[in-house]
């Protein structure tokens, strides 16, 4: 892989340019098409990655095979950091891809290895842990501080604020991500759409009344 | 005319259970040796009931949210 290359990926930027040689020198790049699964949970943690476009998603599946969507991925994340850190190496959920993904790999050899002979790496990787752990303190806050009504209301707006080139959520997804399921989810949405605060068409969720979603969304 | 949108089903998760054909209250999937399929997209109203119903997240109907143009 060329190092020029990893300059144009914003959260390399901050890496000084031996380093982002030596990631270069060490890395691939893979390209996956949609619904492809690029790890399998339970299986040795072979390799890290950051995704340097598209969207990817974590689930993980119990005996029956029921499946909990856990987060997503977008470009600049990386994946599968806490497996290779951790003492077991094994995947710790399955990701797939949601939309055709560009990815830069790295074995877990080399990831270690950059570890211990770049602190500017290491720098980024804890930054990377801080800003994860940053997220699951405010989403457990949002869990304990605010009613599903509110925080469905406020994800729903965080989407339609987001650009359009994201890839659809589930419902499922969306009661994964605000910490309830997906019959709730439903049944609020129908709430809503009889409130005329949301009109609901195929694949297609459109917020009507912003200044109601917002006074719900801090209930 | 376009093709309606659908939810996407991935054949290689899908377990063939079927709940997904028996749970759709239009009638619009059939189980196919391939696996599960839509035999008349146009009847299906993306009501995401196979989705939920399906139990290895083999079958999605993803939803985007946007801004009503007035808002």
């Amino acid at each position: 892989m060329q190092a020029e290359a990893l300059n144009q990926i914003p959260i390399f930027s901050s890496l000084q340019a031996d380093t982002r040689t030596a990631i270069a020198r060490r890395a691939f790049t893979r390209n996956l098409p949609t619904g492809c699964t690029l790890l399998v949970e339970g299986l040795p943690a072979e390799y890290g990655y950051f995704v340097l476009s598209g969207e990817l998603r974590a689930l993980r599946m119990n005996q029956d095979g029921r499946v909990q969507i856990l987060a997503r991925f977008w470009t600049g994340d990386p994946i599968n950091l806490i497996s290779l850190l951790s003492q077991e190496h094994v995947n710790r959920a399955t990701i797939e891809t949601l939309t055709n993904s560009t990815l830069l790999v790295l074995s877990a050899s080399d990831f270690n290895d950059l570890i211990h002979r770049h602190p500017d790496f290491s720098t980024l990787l804890l930054r990377q842990f801080a800003a994860r752990l940053t997220k699951m303190t405010d989403l457990a806050a949002d869990l304990s501080l605010y009613a599903v009504r509110a925080r469905l209301a406020r994800f729903l707006i965080e989407l339609a604020d987001l650009t359009p080139s994201h890839a659809g959520w589930t419902q499922d997804e969306i009661a994964a991500h605000i910490g309830t399921v997906r019959d709730v989810v439903g049944r609020l949405l129908r709430d809503f759409e009889s409130a005329d605060l949301i009109q609901r068409q195929r694949g297609q969720i459109v917020l009507l009344n912003r200044d109601e979603l917002t006074r719900i969304s801090k209930d | 005319m376009t093709e309606p949108i659908i939810p996407s089903i991935n054949l290689t998760l899908c377990n063939r259970c079927t709940q997904c054909v028996s749970g759709c209250p239009e009638q619009s999937l059939v189980m196919t040796e391939r696996g599960p399929e839509f035999i008349k997209p146009i009847t299906c109203t993306y009501c995401g009931d196979c989705e939920g119903l399906c139990p290895t997240g083999a079958i999605r109907a993803p939803l985007w949210v946007t801004w009503d143009a007035h808002v």
